[in-house]
């Protein structure tokens, strides 16, 4: 049965460039930092490219954010997506209102699945899979991961984690949870968020480059979709981590034993 | 944060701030393109060489491929990463859509494949030698050729080797032995080959070897020399392959590029060695030559990514280690300063960013020269490009060969003892930037190629074009606001080139062209140190710009006119003895007797 998959393509600070908080603590400062797909979404686009693979049917990539959020949705095109939609909007957002845009998404595509990054790596959240499950009504498999290791076989070959069942009604997904893997069946349409090991994310190609750039990509103004783009959480201030204090060393247990009651208070 | 292998910002500065290769989705062959498929592009070669090809590099080089039975079997690693590299597209990128390609300009190709080299020049080596000889059958392949061999290759699923070089026949290439005889469709080939690099492996299913041969009967000289198509495996009667005769005797133990097998290579043992012939008979060496701009800008590229991963790394390790205090801190329990703080260090750094970025806008302003030679709107902007083009590219080949390895050999400085060992990747790097000055011309060809034909072509036409160049980055550096005393250094040592030229064409056309010649090194290093000040004070003027009208990040800019300044004030001056010396034509190395040494 061919599914039509909504999946997000967030555009997030490269972890691997260096992130410093601006002085009054109002944000970071975004000069010299490069930007890029959320690595979550990253492995929610490739799943969606997989199950298209062996299923068919078509993936919608959507992103929220400025103009420059563009790069993420070719990214996802790039890898193969069929089309996109980049909601604009300049300003905070928090997870309560990126769900609500997407619900709106959600009623005028009407996608037999969401696949969305876990969470993404600026803000750590981890709320909007689960808000839009909550305002659609819908199941919600959180976390998705695999058995298999990123190294088997089926990741060779890129077979889909998440498993669609004979019937095309739901779907098989092993979640990852503390303390091992639980697996669930939830009916379609459905919510799905993808954790760090259900697989490897392919890498575009030129040709995919190419092809990307003449994919359709629909643009939509937040604030024509009727949602209340307040968000409902402030951020009040940003600071980095204290330092960390050089470790030091002691004579014998016994020492040990007391600073770590006495003065770390764990024991 | 793992090594980056170039530096971004600082390349894009290069591409589109100075050398505004933006502009090139203008040209009408390239209209498809625009700078977001340019970034598209160079970004997912450098995530792949990041996540794939750099994590390999020490295991590539830590265990070589080896002969079993004949075969050569290369580090299983590539199995891996060989389909994957081939998949982002990388051997036809810059190829005609017709073609199957995807039509990129070569600089934007360039750019993208330096993160690919610095990140592994090894396993890029396979698909950089299979773009050259899929080249080579699009050029000058019959429609029957290409279309056997022309979408294997692009694809990946053969790869592509050159094959040359002879034991006897290396540098001097009319000297190659290796015979054809015409037989029906095709020639029967036999003779050896040596330092084949890529010419037997395990990862893809045939490989393609561009061979020089003479056809029986054949002129002795360059005249003699042709140009065939010899595959490993050809395809036999009922469509399958079968063996073409060609065996690996043996596999070339090298110092660096350990990954890349080089091999000895047996042609038609047995008299059943297959080959076609690709282009005109006796013009094999000519259309080899005209590949031979993209071959050499690739070396070029080569070692400027030898010479930059080198210098990040060495980077972070001047910023990282610990060691001693500054000359005025007498208190021996105060803690150490980390060594970029010490002037000497900082001086090793930015004499490894003075040549690896002057380096970078010398491969890649050649590299922009190619798609205007061939894309320019006008035959006269066509013709222009084109023997600028020429007249660089003995000096892009072989400036990031030799200065590199300086520059290589100071990251290992830096590192100190650990340097010298061999826990630590700057030998790794050392090793392999050796070969850039060895293979597609040494330096000394480089050398006399520079002198004895290019700054002579079109009666000193290039010569001038040159020196236009260099006018307007002054003109440019001076609106700008670059010191007038950088300008006049540049200025300065242009007419002294120029004149060092003409005394020396004059000795030619005088007759003693080996007078003209004697010192065509010690030219080649002069007349590059030049070029390279050139594209500093363009670098400068482009940062200046972009300061005054506060884009770009500010650190990387002021690091750009520390690292003109010292190229145009501290490098620049260094040619005056040497240009006075072959004024001179001081003659101790013509002089000197075999029997002397």
């Amino acid at each position: 049965m061919p599914l039509k998959i909504l999946v997000t393509a967030k555009r997030v600070e490269d972890p691997e460039s260096k992130i410093k908080v601006k002085p009054d603590g109002t944000g970071i400062v975004t000069d010299g930092v490069n930007y890029k797909m959320n690595p979550f979404d990253e492995i929610a686009v490739e799943e969606a490219l997989r199950l298209k693979e062996k299923h068919g049917g078509e993936v919608v990539v959507a992103s929220i954010g400025a103009d420059k959020s563009m790069t993420e949705i070719r990214a996802a095109l790039a890898m193969g997506a069929d089309r996109g939609i980049l909601v604009k909007h300049d300003g905070p957002l928090d997870p309560f209102v990126v769900s609500a845009i997407l619900d709106k998404l959600f009623e005028k595509e009407k996608p037999d699945l969401v696949l969305l990054g876990k969470q993404s790596i600026d803000d750590d959240q981890n709320q909007v899979g689960q808000y839009l499950a909550e305002r659609r009504g819908l199941g919600q498999a959180t976390f998705a991961s695999k058995t298999e290791s990123l190294e088997s076989e089926a990741e060779q070959k890129k077979q889909p984690g998440v498993v669609l069942a004979a019937d095309g009604k739901s779907l098989r997904v092993v979640r990852e949870v503390d303390g091992g893997l639980v697996t669930v069946d939830v009916s379609l349409p459905a919510i799905v968020t993808c954790d760090l090991r259900l697989n490897k994310p392919r890498f575009a190609s030129l040709p995919g480059i190419m092809k990307a750039k003449k994919k359709p990509v629909e643009e939509i103004v937040a604030a024509s979709l009727g949602v209340d783009l307040a968000p409902k959480v402030a951020v009040k201030k940003l600071s980095e981590p204290p330092k960390r204090q050089g470790g030091l060393k002691v004579a014998d247990v016994p020492e040990l034993y007391a600073k770590l009651k006495g003065e770390a208070k764990v024991l | 944060m793992a090594n980056p292998l170039v530096d971004d910002r600082g390349l894009s500065f290069v591409l589109y701030d100075v050398l505004g290769a933006a502009d090139l989705a203008r040209l009408p062959h390239f209209a498809d393109h625009g700078r977001e498929t340019f970034d598209a592009w160079i970004d997912l070669c450098r995530r792949f060489s990041r996540d794939v090809l750099y994590p390999a590099y020490r295991p590539l080089d830590e265990d070589p491929p080896v002969l079993v039975g004949g075969a050569v079997k290369v580090h299983p690693l590539l199995r891996e990463i060989w389909p994957r590299m081939c998949e982002l597209g990388v051997i036809a990128a810059s190829r005609p859509f017709e073609v199957g390609g995807q039509q990129i300009p070569a600089t934007i190709a360039l750019a993208a494949n330096l993160y690919l080299m610095a990140g592994n020049c090894a396993a890029y080596g396979f698909a950089g030698l299979t773009s050259g000889a899929a080249h080579l059958v699009e050029a000058f392949g019959s429609p029957a050729l290409r279309e056997r061999w022309l979408a294997p290759l692009h694809e990946g699923r053969f790869a592509g080797t050159m094959a040359l070089t002879e034991p006897q026949a290396g540098s001097s290439l009319s000297d190659v032995r290796t015979r054809a005889t015409p037989s029906d469709d095709h020639f029967l080939l036999s003779g050896s080959k040596i330092f084949i690099s890529g010419g037997d492996q395990d990862i893809t299913e045939n490989v393609v070897h561009m061979v020089l041969a003479r056809i029986d009967g054949a002129p002795p000289g360059t005249k003699g020399v042709s140009l065939f198509l010899v595959p490993k495996l050809r395809l036999a009667e009922d469509g399958g392959f079968e063996g073409n005769d060609v065996s690996v005797p043996g596999l070339v133990h090298k110092i660096g590029w350990r990954g890349l097998p080089s091999v000895i290579l047996a042609l038609g043992e047995s008299g059943d060695c297959r080959g076609w012939l690709v282009g005109e008979p006796g013009r094999g060496l000519a259309h080899m030559f005209q590949m031979m701009n993209e071959a050499r800008i690739m070396v070029g590229a080569n070692g400027v990514a030898t010479a930059s991963v080198a210098y990040l790394e060495s980077i972070a390790y001047a910023k990282d280690r610990p060691q001693g205090r500054s000359v005025t801190d007498r208190n021996p329990l105060s803690p150490q300063v980390p060594i970029v703080e010490h002037a000497d260090v900082r001086r090793m750094l930015l004499r490894q960013k003075a040549i690896v970025e002057g380096g970078l806008a010398l491969v890649l302003q050649a590299a922009l020269q190619a798609d205007l030679a061939a894309h320019a709107p006008t035959p006269e902007k066509r013709r222009r490009a084109q023997l600028l083009l020429d007249l660089l590219t003995p000096v892009a080949k072989s400036f990031p060969a030799e200065k590199g390895f300086e520059s290589n050999a100071l990251a290992i400085q830096i590192h100190g003892g650990y340097g010298y060992s061999s826990e630590y990747l700057p030998e790794t790097w050392l090793r392999d930037q050796k070969l850039n000055s060895i293979h597609e011309g040494t330096t000394g060809i480089q050398g006399m190629d520079l002198l004895g034909r290019k700054v002579m072509a079109d009666g000193g036409g290039a010569l001038s074009i040159l020196g236009e160049e260099v006018a307007s980055a002054c003109a440019r550096a001076a609106r700008a606001g670059v010191d007038p005393l950088w300008i006049e250094a540049l200025g300065r040592a242009t007419a002294d080139v120029g004149a060092l030229t003409m005394e020396l064409a004059g000795r030619g056309m005088g007759g003693d062209v080996d007078a003209m010649l004697l010192h065509s090194s010690d030219y080649l290093e002069l007349f590059s140190t030049v070029v390279v000040a050139w594209l500093w004070l363009l670098q400068a003027a482009a940062a200046k710009e972009a300061l005054a009208e506060a884009r770009g990040h500010p650190d990387m800019l002021q690091g750009k006119l520390a690292a003109a300044a010292y190229w145009l004030r501290f490098e620049l001056p260094r040619i005056g003895p040497l240009v006075a010396t072959c004024r001179e034509g001081e003659d101790s190395y013509a002089r000197v007797r075999p029997e002397w040494f």
